[in-house]
Formats: C-alpha cells, structure tokens, sequence
C-alpha cells in the first residue's frame, strides 16, 4: 500500500488522506477481478474505437489549461503538473 | 536457420509504430469576466481573452521511434492584470509613461490620476504573449510491449521562463490488455517579478516615494477623502527567492474489463518548492487604515463595478507558503454500449497540504450520428474547499504569516457545460498539397464558478496526414 506523507497533519486532511487510500484501494481492486481473462486482439474492435480512448483528444488539452488556471487542483489528468506562473 | 528466417520475417513483417507524419493545428480561444480581480485584492474585472495557435507534428522516426513536436503561443490580454499599474490610463505614466517594465519614470506633476479596478488600465501588463515549444520522443520494443522516452519543454513570457524536462516507460501485459506507465517530470521556473506600482515606487524611494518619482504631487487620500500624507505599506518587502521548481511522478494503471469496458486508474505525486505566490497580487488588510488615489467620491462604492475613478492602494502583496504537496487521484471508465453511443466518464478526487481538497466529475457521450460525424455533448462538476490561507477582500490582518486574495483557491464549486462535433475521414480523401485530411475536431464549452466567474472555449483541432 502506497503511503503517503502530507506535512500538515489536520484533522480534516488526515480524514481526506483516508478517504483517498480507501478510493484507490477499491478501484484497483475492483480492476485487477475484472482483469481475469483477457480480451485477444481480435475482439477489440470496440476498444478500438476512437471514442474509448483512455486519454484526451488533441484540443481538450485547451480546456484543461484553463481549468488548471481558474481552480486550484490539478494533474492525474494528462495535463499539466507544474511549469508555467498560471497567474492571469 | 529457421530462428534466424523467423526473426527476419519478424522484421520485415514488423507493423510501425507510426505509418505517416502527422500534423495537428489546433487554435483556442477563451474568453472571461468575473469580480473577483486577485491583482485587485479579491475586487475588480476579471474579463481576460485568450487566443491560443499551436501546432503539433508527430513524426516516425523508423519503425520503432516518433518524435513529436509541439509549439505555440498563448497571446492574452487582462482587465485584472492590467491594473498591476491601475493609473496610467488617466495620469501617472500618460504620455506613454508606463511603470510595468520595472524601470523608473520621472514623476507626474499635474493632472488628476485616478484608476479603478472595474476598468482595465492601458499598461503594458494588459496583454503578454506565452510561448512555448515541448519535444518528445519514444520508443517502443519490437513486441510494443515496452514504450519509454524523454521529453523536454521550454516557455517563456514577460516575467516567467519554464524550463521542463523528464521520461516515461510504459510496460504492457496480458495480450495487450494491461498497461502500467511512470512518467517523472521536472519544472525549473525562475520569475521576473513586477509589483503592484505603489509597492514598487515604496520600494525604491522609501518614505519619500509620494513626493519622488512616479507619484511626484498625485495625492493621496483616506477613507474621508481627505488628502493625506500617511499611507507607508511597511510590511510590504520585495520577494527573495525567484525560484519555482516542481517535481512530479506519475502513475498509471489502464486495463481492458471487457470486450466494450475499459479503465485506467492514475496518480501525480507533486512537489513544488519556491515562490509559489504572484508578486503583484494586491491585498488590503484589515487592521490597517485606508488609502487611495482618484476620485474621493467613488470611494463608498469602491467594491461596486459603479466605481470608475479610485483605487485603493495594497498594503502588501500576497504571501504563500514556499512549498506544496500535491496529490490528485484519477480514474477513467469508458464503455462502448453500442455502435452509435459511447460513455467516457472521469473521476479525480484531489488534495494538497494548503487545506484544499476538491472531486472533479465528467461526463461525454459520443453519438455516431454518421459514418463521418460524431456530436459529443459533455458536462463536468468541479467543488473544492477553500486554501488555509485564503479570505476575501480586506478582512485579512497584519498579524497573519501567509494571506491570499486569489478566488481561484477560495471554496467554490462550478459546472461546465458544452458540446463538440467531429469529423472523421480514415481514408483522408480530402488533399492539402501533400497532406491528406483526417479529422476535425470542434468543441465548445461554457463554464459557470459558484462566485460569479463565467467563462467559455472555443476550440479547434485539425489533424492531416502526410501521404
């Protein structure tokens, strides 16, 4: 399990550091039961499909570059994690 | 022999990572208004626009290696930072003086100055063009079971230059349908500072900067509209540090669940270290006396858009911690239900130790409406809660350590609204010289935050192919 060292130790961040080991704990888990037989490469025509893309298209990364500027979270999106002041 | 025969065959028979170059042009354009100004102290006209060209070219190197350059400008112009020198529309720098390049301007001697945060200044800080170039190469094994590569990125405006570098390996499993990646990543930034004009002018001539410089006899007055020889933002220093460096390890898990269900779970461990505060952020305090410059009788109106003529001079600039720990968790899950419907949904929850901690929904439906066009409607919700270290408008104290105005860390909560429309053509029919037309890609997005800010995007993205 990942630990994670957040250097403030409030109430309210300790609960929210609780509330994420729990989320990433239940969505790998969840991954990794349904992960039991593989799809062959022949049956991912729907996979395949440009809409089931894992990632963002091309110019969504417009809309992420303001959401970056204009809210304070950030990252596990494919965007940006840091460079840049973000500051107009 | 046989080995050999079967290894050639491998090779020759060995699919490209890449078939073509491509090219991606791609423009943006982004347009604001709120009243919530950070260069104000948390008052004033937020309208911004943003137009934003960029180009991508992704080239195969041979078989197994692409390169991908991608470069563009962001150009902008600011009603809130524009007013990092609120006066020279009306006085202190007419005659084209201008106090946003940090250098001295011999002083006004006459004429009434007056600013507002409700009205964009005519400064040089009202618009700046961001430019930026990032180069990315990758390799991918001869199974394409292994994908790793280095990526460096470069972008430079007025007063910030970004220097970025880092790599990525990806590791896939389970006949493809597994996929674990790592991607590390460095920022070394360094500012330029620029202060709001009366910190600057305070800096430089001390106790004496009312009656030297850039408001030589502009006349300042209290909260009575009497003039007044008081206002001294003692607290305010300039920043020491210049430095803005950011460290990011993420982690990605993506599985296929089904033969129409696929997800990906990812994680950004963040670390930045530096100034991490913008040194032209106003803020008042609310233990000190207030001063202005401007007309004395637009002054109970001051956090009214009816006020045109004053603005209130800062006690200090924003002031925030100098490091930050950030930890946003993601997941995708995207489902094919039929050939005319998809569902791609998106979940990230987020927190960091300034006190924030935000979930981030959204979801779009694409809907097949041809063998070519597809419309895409999308809706996304976003909420945080409020930094530590953020209040409103003058109502924080001198006595504090760290205080911010900036309503983009306050707690909010905001819907985004929008639409896209693509077209897609696989056998590129349509030619342009040498390069075949693959795919156009319009989104249009309108965004509502809980404090009055309202936004919306325009976006567009071609991609061609070289034949």
């Amino acid at each position: 399990m990942v630990k994670f060292s957040i250097p403030k130790g409030s109430k309210k961040t300790l609960k929210n550091e609780e509330t994420m080991k729990k989320l990433i704990g239940f969505v790998l888990v969840l991954l990794c039961l349904s992960s039991c037989v593989a799809v062959k490469e022949y049956e991912k025509v729907y996979i395949n499909d440009p809409d089931m893309k894992l990632s963002a298209t091309p110019n969504e990364r417009f809309e992420v570059n303001y959401q970056v500027y204009r809210e304070a979270a950030a990252g596990a999106n494919g965007g940006k994690t840091g460079g840049g002041c973000g500051c107009n | 022999m046989a080995v050999e025969a079967q290894k050639d065959s491998t090779k020759v028979y060995k699919k490209r990572v890449l078939e073509n170059a491509e090219v991606d042009l791609l423009m943006s354009y982004y347009k604001q208004d709120g009243d919530h100004s950070v260069v104000g102290g948390g008052v004033g006209s937020e309208k911004l626009n943003d137009v934003t060209p960029t180009i991508v070219i992704t080239v195969p190197l041979n078989d197994d290696d692409v390169l991908t350059i991608d470069t563009g400008l962001s150009a902008y112009t600011s009603a809130s930072s524009s007013n990092i020198n609120p006066f020279n529309s009306s006085g202190a720098s007419r005659k084209g003086r201008d106090d946003d390049d940090g250098e001295h301007n011999s002083g006004n001697t006459s004429g009434k100055v007056s600013g507002s945060p409700w009205i964009a200044s005519s400064g040089a800080s009202r618009k700046d063009v961001l430019y930026s170039l990032n180069t990315a190469y990758s390799h991918s094994s001869d199974d394409r079971n292994l994908i790793w590569g280095p990526h460096v990125s470069f972008s430079n405006e007025f007063d910030y230059t970004s220097f970025g570098f880092g790599g990525s390996v990806a590791k896939l499993f389970n006949e493809k349908n597994t996929e674990l990646s790592l991607k590390g990543q460095v920022y070394l930034d360094v500012w330029r500072p620029i202060y709001p004009t009366e910190l600057h002018e305070y800096n430089q001539y001390g106790i004496d900067f009312l009656t030297s410089g850039y408001f030589s006899d502009v006349p300042v007055i209290d909260q009575s509209g009497n003039e007044t020889s008081l206002y001294k933002p003692e607290r305010f220093s300039t920043v020491s540090g210049r430095n803005r460096n950011s460290y990011s390890a993420s982690f990605g898990f993506s599985q296929i669940l089904s033969k129409r269900l696929q997800a990906s779970v990812f994680m950004d461990l963040v670390y930045q270290k530096g100034l991490l505060s913008t040194p032209y952020h106003r803020i008042y305090f609310a233990d000190k006396p207030s001063y202005y410059i401007g007309v004395a009788g637009d002054i109970p109106n001051y956090t009214s858009s009816t006020n045109t003529g004053v603005y209130r001079l800062a006690d200090d600039i924003e002031r925030m911690p100098d490091n930050r720990f950030k930890i946003p968790v993601g997941a995708r899950v995207n489902y094919y239900l039929n050939e005319f419907v998809k569902l791609r949904s998106y979940y990230r929850y987020y927190t960091d130790d300034w006190g924030i901690t935000s979930h981030t929904a959204s979801l779009e439906i694409p809907l097949k409406v041809s063998q070519r066009f597809t419309i895409t409607p999308m809706y996304r919700f976003y909420t945080q809660t409020a930094a530590d270290y953020f209040a409103p408008f003058a109502t924080h104290l001198s006595t504090e350590k760290y205080y911010t105005s900036d309503y983009d860390l306050s707690a909010f909560h905001s819907n985004q609204y929008g639409i896209g429309v693509s077209y897609t053509d696989v056998f590129t029919g349509f030619k342009l010289y040498k390069f075949g037309l693959k795919s156009i890609d319009l989104r249009f997005n309108h965004y509502d935050r809980s404090d009055g800010l309202k936004a919306n995007i325009i976006s567009l993205g071609i991609k061609f192919v070289f034949d």
